[in-house]
């Protein structure tokens, strides 16, 4: 095999993508007759065909090794192995599959700039998506069918799509990376690109935001932030001392908590000026109301405040939800806080969904506050360059949605 | 057979359930129990996050089993605060005598025992009167006026936060006391476990030459990184998604040294050690320690060129590359003639033990400094081709941009 040739790809490689050195010199390179271009395995070695590297020009060859390389980095051996394992996937071609749209997710961004297009490399435009997509969005979107003959041939190896094939090492074989290892290469380079974000693609940024601190979905932590206020010390189910139960009696001298349920009392304040979309809007009191009803709350205990343009969405949906709609609020986030306050008896949790272009009360209220912040880019016509929105205060509980 | 004639139902059904329970065991790597024989040696707080009916409770008994220790399991759902904290029993003259909290049998039991493993189960399913008692038990090591001998060992399960009905979490500082370890079940040990062979993990052993300096190594560990890094000593989590889990504070650093040195003493693997050492400062700061110890695992460059000869390089590319650097950073510290035939001398050895590529920038920086009276040595010439291959790839990148 022409050594010099596919060292001296990787050389380049590493000087176009200097981010990735760490990982590319990571990686350990097998000559092999099986692959037919050039492959890696999860232990991070890549197998080289040599008629390959003899047939390929130098540029090309090192895009591959960047092409590869990403693989490992953006674990999609292990993310196939987990789609497959929640779809129930099995066979070749669904594995295929998942490596042809690995490849879509590292194709739409790594070339250019210094790497040349390798020959037959696939795009997502080849069958007419959408660029910068996940993996695992691409997956739902195409079959494979009799127009894709083009791309049987192609095989990045286990590294890429899990399916372990007959020319790997295997964990025991030598050279190989141990998880931590493996762990530690991945960091360092999300370290080095989130140091110098500056000329690093999109696709490779939101790698390194995410590799090692993937954003949870916040239905989730909406949902625990709610649960865990309204199950919260004092609202719900709790001990009590107060009266002694009835079993006390035989117990002469002891005394036995007993178990008191308070359904919590809650309020949704909705604030829109305009921007939250209806769906985004609706998804979330949905998921409120849902979570209400799963930690027990009666359907008449929660009261739910919108402002007009909220009025159009909340209230088809709260008439199905069984929630009472209290009537239109102002624009001023606190004059609804305050409204829901003024209620009697007053609610244990006040549960804020807005898209922080408001101003917010300055003492902490008498109940617990948890807000649902719909994310916003920064909005650019505001007329003061200065004028930035409150941050939502640090005793509510804050979490953001879409 | 004439036996199973006469055997009534009930015996035949003992029959088949022993045949049942016939299984053997085979030994296995289980990265997740020695973590956490590991974090129970060290006495440290650990709490299992896992969804229900993973092993949790075998993994328990295993465990009880290595260290030879009776298993207690309280599953704390079907509990009440009072079994935890003790039951108030009132006496003839309370304002005399005050009124003692009563503890209950198990921990007499443990008490008089003076040892066990202590498995508090279902955490995240008790109200929250029996977690807040249950958490003192785990921290402080107390049952009402009992105080639990050091010979009992505690361990805390919990569901993840978002299987857990009532929005259970624990608040960052209580997360800080933790050692959180993620228990996920493998799919291949379930399927041969079901098929009649469970693993069996052997599990670390503390090595009684090997204390100090296991202690030496894990504070210059710590204390390196955190004298490098201020910034990591302590990160309260600021954002949903973190909270309830690891965070780094001198606390938590306190208890990953002690895990360090816990896993440098049994020779535990690096990827135990990855598990411990993130549940215990977080995902980030772990790594950050877990990239400095490879540093330090690393030969020292002045040594290396002490004794060019004989030197053992890394075989992975990315260390060995961060070898070569470092020694080529010592030559420019302290420039001197031998030292920088030394560093050839060492590129030389690189090269032949390994990719030619890596040599490549360390040998253009070390021929950058030389000196005009030093006379280049010989060992160059064999350089010759690393040379070209640097030639190369500045032949591509022009063409490429070109």
């Amino acid at each position: 095999m022409d050594l010099e040739k596919l060292f001296t790809a990787r050389l380049y490689a590493a000087r176009a993508r200097p981010y990735l050195a760490t990982a590319l010199f990571a990686l350990h390179p097998v000559e092999s007759r099986y692959v037919p271009t050039m492959a890696v395995d999860r232990h991070w070695r890549c197998y080289v065909s040599p008629a390959f590297v003899a047939r390929t020009p130098v540029e090309e060859l090192a895009s591959v090794w960047v092409h590869e390389v990403s693989h490992l980095l953006r674990d999609h051996h292990g993310r196939s192995d987990r789609v497959a394992r929640q779809q129930e996937l099995t066979g070749r071609g669904e594995r295929l599959r998942m490596n042809i749209a690995a490849d879509f997710e590292i194709n739409d961004d790594v070339y250019g700039d210094g790497l040349a297009w390798p020959d037959g490399a696939v795009q997502p435009k080849m069958l007419g998506l959408r660029e910068g997509e996940l993996m695992e969005d691409y997956l739902r979107q195409f079959r494979l069918g009799p127009y894709m003959q083009d791309l049987v041939w192609l095989d990045c190896g286990s590294g890429a799509d899990g399916l372990e094939r007959e020319w790997d090492l295997g964990p025991e074989g030598a050279n190989g990376l141990s998880d931590h290892e493996r762990e530690a290469v991945r960091f360092r380079v999300a370290q080095g690109i989130n140091a110098h974000p500056g000329n690093v693609p999109k696709g490779w940024r939101r790698w390194a935001e995410e590799a090692f601190h993937p954003p949870q979905p916040w239905r989730e932590l909406l949902g625990t932030a709610i649960r865990s206020a309204v199950s919260g010390p004092g609202v719900g189910e709790d001990y009590t001392y107060g009266r002694p139960p009835r079993r006390s009696a035989g117990l002469p001298g002891v005394i036995l908590p007993s178990l008191r349920r308070r359904p919590p009392r809650i309020s949704v304040v909705i604030d829109t000026s305009a921007s939250v979309s209806d769906a985004e809007l609706g998804s979330a009191l949905l998921e409120v109301a849902a979570i209400v009803r799963a930690v027990g709350g009666r359907r008449d205990l929660v009261s739910v405040l919108s402002c007009d343009a909220a009025a159009r969405v909340a209230q088809p949906l709260c008439r199905a939800e069984g929630m009472t709609l209290v009537g239109g609020g102002g624009t001023d986030l606190r004059a609804g806080i305050a409204k829901a306050l003024r209620a009697s008896p007053r609610p244990n949790v006040i549960v804020v969904l807005t898209d922080g272009q408001t101003p917010w009360p300055r003492e902490r209220p008498a109940s617990r506050m948890v807000v649902g912040l719909f994310s916003r880019p920064k909005r650019s016509y505001e007329s003061d360059p200065d004028y930035v929105p409150d941050t939502p205060p640090s005793w509510a509980r804050t979490v953001e949605i879409g | 057979m004439l036996s199973s004639v006469h055997a009534s139902r009930l015996e035949v059904a003992g029959d088949l359930l022993s045949l049942l329970r016939d299984t053997t065991t085979e030994p296995r790597t289980d990265t997740q129990l020695e973590a956490l024989t590991l974090a129970v040696a060290a006495d440290l707080p650990v709490l299992l996050w896992g969804e229900p009916g993973i092993g949790k409770t075998a993994a328990l008994q295993q465990l009880a089993e290595a260290l030879d220790l009776p298993l207690t399991t309280v599953i704390a759902s079907v509990h009440e605060p009072s079994d935890f904290s003790g039951l108030p029993v009132v006496g003839d003259d309370p304002a005399a005598q005050g009124v003692p909290m009563a503890p209950p049998d198990w921990a007499v039991r443990l008490a008089r025992g003076g040892r066990g493993l202590l498995f508090l189960d279902e955490l995240s399913t008790a109200p929250p009167a029996v977690q807040a008692a249950l958490l003192r038990l785990v921290l402080e090591r107390r049952v009402g006026a009992l105080r639990l001998p050091a010979g009992v060992r505690i361990v805390a399960a919990a569901n993840p936060r978002s299987s857990a009905a009532d929005g259970w979490e624990l608040s960052p500082p209580l997360a800080n006391r933790f050692v959180h370890l993620q228990w996920r079940h493998d799919h291949d040990v379930v399927v041969r476990g079901l098929g009649g062979t469970w693993p069996r993990a052997s599990l670390p052993w503390l090595d009684p030459e090997r204390l100090p300096e296991a202690v030496t190594f894990a504070r210059r560990a710590v204390c390196g990184l955190l004298t490098a890094r201020p910034d990591l000593v302590h990160r309260l989590p600021n954002n949903e998604a973190h909270r309830g889990g690891p965070w780094p504070s001198p606390r938590s650093w306190e208890m990953a040294l002690c895990l360090t040195a816990f896993a440098t003493a049994a020779d535990a693997s690096k990827d135990a050690l990855s598990m411990l050492v993130r549940g215990t400062v977080g995902d980030g700061p772990g790594l950050e320690l877990l990239a400095a110890m490879d540093r330090m695992d690393l030969p020292d460059p002045e040594a290396l060129l002490a004794d060019p000869a004989t030197a053992e390089l890394p075989q992975r590319g990315d260390l060995r590359q961060a070898v070569l650097d470092g020694v080529v950073a010592a030559v420019r510290k302290r420039p001197e003639k031998e030292r920088w035939d030394a560093a050839w001398a060492l590129l030389v050895r690189a090269l032949e033990t390994g990719a030619p590529d890596l040599v490549v920038v360390p040998a253009s920086t070390l021929a950058a400094l030389r000196r005009p009276d030093w006379k280049v040595p010989a060992a160059i010439e064999r350089l010759a081709g690393v040379v070209s291959l640097g030639r190369k790839a500045d032949e591509v990148a022009a063409r490429v941009a070109g």
